[in-house]
C-alpha cells in the first residue's frame, strides 16, 4: 500500500503541496489526474525519493520512502521525461539498472524483447519520443517493482503499442500483485485500465475513490417534465443541467435510485439514468470546487 | 528470500560499482586526453636521450624533475584538471531529469556521492598514474631509478588530486548549475589575491604611505600561490675535487643532493581537502532535488552569493570606473572620497542587480528592489567617507615595539634587516621616525599631490623610506614615503628628516652598515672593478681584509656619513666595491653592500692596491671622467692638484696631477 499524509512541500515559499493525502491500496491500479501544476509530478517525485517533504509522511508498504535503498528497490518509476545517459543504448541503460536493482530479470529483458522490437544497441537519444518512452517500460518491468509509479507513462505511443504497454502492466498487476500509480490526464485511458481514482488540484487531492464509488456518488439523468414545467424545479441539488428540445440532461450528486426518487415529486414523464464517464466525473467534481472547467478540457 | 538479502546489501553500500565504472566510460575522453597528454613528457625525455646518448641522466636528475612536477607543474595542473572532472562527475546535480533519475536509485545519498568522489579522484590519478608508470620505466631503462623520491611525488600528487577535487566537490555542491560551478570554484582559489589587490589598490589611493604591494596576508586561503610560493626544489651543489686519469685534478661544482622543500605543506591541504569533503557531504545531504538549475543550491547561499558578488563588483567595477571616468576627467594622486563613493555605488548596484537576475532566473529584478539598492549606496558612501577620515587610523598606524618581530627598513640607499630582542635600540628609533613622518604626513601628501615637484615646496632633494614589518602575529605592514628634506629641517630636532639623520648616520648604524662585530654576519665574498682594471670576484680573504680596512677608516671618520643632498657626489674614485654577508645563525639570505671609495679612505685604498685588485691608474674620481654630469658646486670641492685635459668647449678626459 502507499500512503501519503499531509504531504507539504514548498518552492521558495511558492507551495507546490499543501496536504496532500492519499492512499493507493496494495495490488490496485491508481489514476492520479488534475489539471497542468495541480502537483502530480511533484506528489510523484516523493514517492520515488527525489524530493524530500517539507511536512507529511510518504510511506509505500509501511516504509518511508526518504533514503530507504531496500524499499526502493521494490519501486520502479517512468518519469514523464525519462533521462538516459547522451550516449547510451538500451543495452548500456539495462546494464545500469541491472547494477542496482537486485531483482533485475535478464530472462524478462530478453522476453521483453520481442514485444518493443527496439534496436538495443542504438543510442537511445537516435530512438523517437515512442520508442524512447518503449525503452523506459522495457526496464522499468525488468526492475521486477513491486510497485509501478508512472508519471504520463504513454504519450507519444502509437494505440497499439499503448494497448501492448496496459497489458504487459496489468499483466504484472494481476499475477505478482504489483501496485500501479498512474499520472495522466487522459482520462479516457484511465477509465479503462483504473480501479481506483484521485483527483488532485492546487496541491491537494480534491477526492479519491474507487471507481466504482464515484459512478455509484454521481448520476446523469435525462429527463421529460409535464407540460408547464419549462425549467428544472429550484429546489433540486443539481450540479449542472442542460436542455434540448424538452429532455433536461441533470448532473446530480446522489446514486441513481435516490434521484429518481427525488423527481418523482414532479410527476416526469421520462426518467432515464444514463453511465457517466470518468471524464465527466472529473469536470463536475472539479466544478464543484470552483474550478475553471474550460481549462481541462480534454 | 535470496533477494531480500541482495537488497539489504545494496541497501548499507556506500560505494555501487556499477556507477564507478559507468562515470569512467562515460568520461573516458578526458582522463585519456590528459593521460596522453602526460605521456608525451616522458616520451620527450626518451627523445632527448636517443638523441643525445651522451647526455647521462642520474638519479638526482630523475629526483629533481619528479620533485619539480610534484611541487611546482601538479598544482596547475590539478587545479585546472580538477574542476573538469568535477563538472563531469557533478554533472547530474544540474539537470531536473538527471538528478531525477538518479536520486530515484535504490541507493543512498552517501552512496551516490562516495562513488561518484571516488570516480572522479580516479579520473584525476589515472593519469598522473600512467605518466608516472611511462617514467618510471625510462628511469629505469637509463638505470637512474629512485624509489625514494618516486614515493615522496606519489604522496605529493595524491595530496594534491585529493586536495583540488574535494575543492572542486565542494564548489560543486554550493551551485546548482553547470556554468556557475568553474566561476566558484576558481573564485574561492582567488578570492584572497582579487581581495587583496582590491583593497590594496584603494587603500593606497585613500592613504599616504600603503604601499600597493600583494600583501599575501592570508595566501593559506588562495592554495595554488601558496603552494607554488612555498614549496620548491633546492638543488645542493657542492664544490668537488675531480681528479682525471690524465691531466691535473680540477674543482667543479657538482649537484650532490635534491631536497623538496615545504613538501608536507601539500599534506596539510589534504587535510583541508577531507574537511572540505565532508562540508560537501553535509551540503548533499541538505541539498533539495529542485535545486537543479539554481546559482545556488542553498537558500541561506543566496543572500551571501548576492553579498560577495556586490561587494566584488563595487570594489573592482568602482576602481574600474573611477580610473577610467574620474581620473580620464581631472588626474590626482589620491582618490576624491565623492567621486569614488559614486563609483563605487554604480559598480555595487550592477553587481547586486546583476546577483539577482542570477539567482532569480530572470531580468525583471528591479520592482521591489530598491530597499537593497539603498543599503548598496549607503554602505559605499559609508566606506568611502570612512576611507576619507580614515577611521580605522591607517595613515597613523606605527607598530609598538612589543609587536614586531622585524623590519626591514630601506633608507638611503641601504636594507637594514632590525629583529626584535636582538636590535631593540635601533627599532625603536626606526619606529620613533615612522612615528615622525605620519606626524608630518601632511608634507609627504603635498609632494604626491604636486606630482613631486618637490623644489615647489623649498625642498632640495627627496628620498624614500620603506618599512617592512613583520609583527609577531605573523601579519606585515608595508609603508613606503618619499620625504622632501631641507637642510633646515633636517637640522631642526624632533622633524623626521632629524631622525632620519640621526638613525643612518649614528654610529651603530655605520657599523651596522658593515656588520662589524656582529657574529650573525660573515662577509663572504663581493666584487671589485676599477675604471682600467678588470674585475675580480673577490673570495672571503680578500673580502674579509677590505671590511677590516674599511672598518679602520669607519673608526677615523673617513667612511659611513650618509651624504643626503649629494654634496660629494662624483668625488669617489671611480672604483666599483660590493662585499656580501652570509647569515650565520639562521637561513636569512644574503645582504651586501656598495661602499664609495674616497680619497680620505686611506686604509681602503691601501688595501685595494695591495691585494691587486686596482692600481694607481684606478685612483681618478668621477668627477674627473663624467665631468658634465655634475654641477659646478661639486668641482668647487674638488682639489686644485686635478686638472682637465680636453678642447675649449667639451671635455673630454681627466687626468690626476697629484
Amino acid at each position: 500500500m502507499i500512503e501519503i499524509r499531509d504531504l507539504v512541500k514548498r518552492f521558495d515559499g511558492f507551495a507546490a503541496l499543501s496536504g496532500a493525502t492519499l492512499t493507493v491500496p496494495a495490488g490496485s491500479v491508481y489514476g492520479l489526474v488534475g489539471p497542468n501544476g495541480a502537483g502530480k509530478s511533484t506528489l510523484i517525485r516523493h514517492l520515488t525519493g527525489i524530493f524530500r517533504q517539507d511536512a507529511g509522511t510518504v510511506r509505500i508498504g509501511g516504509e518511508d520512502v526518504w533514503e530507504n535503498p531496500g524499499l526502493k528497490a521494490r519501486v520502479a518509476d517512468i518519469p514523464d521525461d525519462w533521462y538516459y545517459f547522451s550516449q547510451a543504448s538500451v543495452r548500456d541503460m539495462m546494464r545500469f539498472y541491472r547494477g542496482f536493482y537486485p531483482n533485475f530479470s535478464m530472462e524478462r529483458y530478453e522476453t521483453l524483447k520481442d514485444v518493443f522490437r527496439i534496436e538495443e544497441k542504438r543510442p537511445i537519444r537516435r530512438l523517437s519520443k515512442g520508442m524512447q518512452k518503449q525503452a523506459a517500460f522495457w526496464l522499468a518491468l525488468c526492475c521486477m517493482p513491486e510497485y509501478l509509479v508512472l508519471d504520463e507513462p504513454v504519450d507519444g505511443l502509437d494505440p497499439v503499442m499503448r494497448r501492448q504497454v496496459w497489458s504487459l502492466v496489468l499483466g504484472d498487476v494481476a499475477q505478482r500483485g504489483t501496485t500501479v500509480l498512474v499520472s495522466s490526464h487522459n482520462l479516457r485511458e484511465l477509465e479503462d485500465v483504473c480501479d481506483h481514482v484521485g483527483i488532485m488540484d492546487h496541491g491537494k487531492v480534491l477526492l479519491e475513490r474507487s471507481l466504482a464509488q464515484l459512478q455509484d456518488n454521481m448520476v446523469k439523468l435525462q429527463v421529460v417534465f409535464p407540460d408547464g414545467v419549462t425549467e428544472v424545479p429550484a429546489d433540486l441539488p443539481v450540479l449542472h443541467a442542460s436542455k434540448i428540445g424538452r429532455i433536461h440532461t441533470l448532473i446530480m450528486r446522489m446514486g441513481a435510485k435516490e434521484a429518481e426518487e427525488l423527481l418523482a415529486a414532479y410527476q416526469p414523464l421520462l426518467v432515464d439514468a444514463v453511465p457517466l464517464t470518468l471524464e465527466e466525473i472529473f469536470i463536475y467534481e472539479l466544478g464543484g470546487a470552483d474550478y475553471a472547467v474550460r481549462d481541462i478540457v480534454l | 528470500m535470496n533477494w531480500e538479502v541482495r537488497i539489504m546489501r545494496s541497501g548499507i553500500s556506500c560505494f555501487n560499482a556499477t556507477l564507478f565504472r559507468k562515470n569512467l566510460g562515460r568520461f573516458w575522453p578526458l582522463w585519456g586526453m590528459a593521460s596522453f597528454i602526460g605521456v608525451l613528457f616522458p616520451l620527450t625525455l626518451v627523445l632527448q636521450i636517443l638523441r643525445q646518448p651522451q647526455y647521462v641522466v642520474t638519479k638526482l636528475d630523475v629526483t629533481g624533475g619528479y620533485y619539480s612536477i610534484a611541487g611546482q607543474v601538479a598544482p596547475v595542473l590539478c587545479l585546472i584538471y580538477a574542476v573538469l572532472c568535477a563538472m563531469a562527475v557533478w554533472s547530474y546535480l544540474y539537470s531536473a531529469r538527471s538528478v531525477g533519475m538518479m536520486h530515484s536509485l535504490p541507493i543512498r545519498r552517501e552512496g551516490i556521492f562516495l562513488t561518484n568522489f571516488l570516480s572522479g579522484l580516479a579520473m584525476m590519478l589515472i593519469p598522473f598514474a600512467v605518466t608516472g608508470a611511462a617514467c618510471v620505466a625510462v628511469s629505469l631503462a637509463v638505470g637512474a631509478f629512485d624509489a625514494g623520491s618516486l614515493a615522496v611525488t606519489v604522496l605529493l600528487v595524491l595530496g594534491n588530486c585529493l586536495f583540488y577535487f574535494a575543492s572542486a566537490t565542494f564548489a560543486a555542491f554550493l551551485t546548482g548549475n553547470l556554468l556557475a560551478l568553474p566561476a566558484i570554484y576558481f573564485l574561492l582559489h582567488f578570492l584572497e589575491v582579487l581581495l587583496d589587490y582590491l583593497v590594496s589598490s584603494i587603500a593606497t589611493g585613500f592613504f599616504v604611505g600603503v604601499e600597493d604591494v600583494y600583501a599575501g596576508v592570508l595566501e593559506c586561503l588562495s592554495p595554488t600561490v601558496y603552494l607554488l610560493r612555498n614549496v620548491g626544489v633546492n638543488y645542493i651543489r657542492e664544490d668537488v675535487v675531480i681528479t682525471p686519469a690524465a691531466g691535473d685534478p680540477y674543482t667543479s661544482r657538482e649537484l650532490v643532493d635534491v631536497v623538496l622543500e615545504n613538501g608536507r605543506l601539500v599534506g596539510f591541504y589534504a587535510l583541508a581537502g577531507v574537511v572540505l569533503l565532508i562540508l560537501a557531504y553535509l551540503l548533499y545531504r541538505r541539498r533539495g532535488s529542485e535545486r537543479a538549475g539554481d546559482v545556488m543550491a542553498a537558500g541561506w547561499l543566496r543572500p551571501v552569493f548576492q553579498c560577495v558578488v556586490t561587494a566584488l563588483a563595487a570594489l573592482g567595477g568602482g576602481v574600474i570606473l573611477y580610473e577610467l571616468i574620474w581620473r580620464g576627467l581631472q588626474y590626482g594622486t589620491f582618490y576624491e572620497a565623492v567621486p569614488m563613493a559614486v563609483c563605487l555605488s554604480v559598480g555595487g548596484l550592477i553587481g547586486y542587480y546583476a546577483a539577482a537576475m542570477l539567482l532569480k532566473k530572470t531580468l525583471r529584478v528591479f520592482r521591489g528592489s530598491w530597499k537593497g539598492a539603498i543599503v548598496v549606496v549607503v554602505c559605499c558612501g559609508a566606506l568611502c567617507a570612512g576611507l576619507h577620515a580614515d577611521v580605522l587610523g591607517v595613515t597613523t598606524r606605527v607598530p609598538a615595539l612589543g609587536e614586531v618581530a622585524q623590519l626591514e627598513l630601506r633608507l638611503a640607499e641601504n636594507t637594514y634587516i632590525l629583529y626584535a630582542g636582538e636590535d631593540d635600540g635601533l627599532l625603536e628609533e626606526a619606529l620613533a621616525l615612522h612615528q615622525a613622518v605620519t606626524a608630518d604626513v601632511g608634507r609627504i601628501r603635498e609632494l604626491y599631490e604636486n606630482d613631486y615637484d618637490y623644489e615647489g615646496m623649498g625642498a632640495e632633494t627627496v628620498h624614500t623610506l620603506q618599512l617592512e614589518y613583520t609583527l609577531k602575529n605573523g601579519l606585515t605592514l608595508h609603508r613606503w614615503y618619499s620625504i622632501p628634506l631641507t637642510r633646515e629641517r633636517m637640522e631642526e630636532p624632533g622633524t623626521c628628516e632629524y631622525l632620519m639623520d640621526q638613525l643612518v648616520n649614528s654610529e651603530a648604524m655605520k657599523a651596522r652598515r658593515l656588520h662589524m662585530g656582529d657574529s650573525r654576519y660573515a662577509v663572504e665574498g663581493g666584487y671589485c672593478s676599477g675604471e682600467y682594471s678588470e674585475s675580480e670576484d673577490l673570495g672571503s680573504r680578500e673580502a674579509e681584509a677590505i671590511l677590516t680596512a674599511v672598518g679602520q677608516d669607519l673608526a677615523e671618520g673617513a667612511w659611513g656619513e650618509y651624504d643626503w643632498f649629494g654634496d660629494r657626489d662624483g668625488l669617489e674614485y671611480a672604483i666599483y666595491l660590493e662585499l656580501s654577508f652570509r647569515r650565520t645563525d639562521r637561513d636569512a639570505g644574503m645582504d651586501w653592500i656598495t661602499i664609495n671609495v674616497r680619497p680620505e679612505m686611506t686604509h681602503t685604498v691601501d688595501c685595494l692596491l695591495r691585494l691587486g685588485l686596482v692600481t694607481e691608474e684606478d685612483l681618478v674620481q668621477r668627477i674627473q671622467l663624467y665631468p658634465e654630469s655634475y654641477p659646478e658646486t661639486v668641482w668647487e670641492a674638488l682639489p686644485a692638484s686635478a686638472g682637465v685635459i680636453g678642447g675649449a668647449d667639451t671635455m673630454t678626459s681627466v687626468m690626476v696631477m697629484g
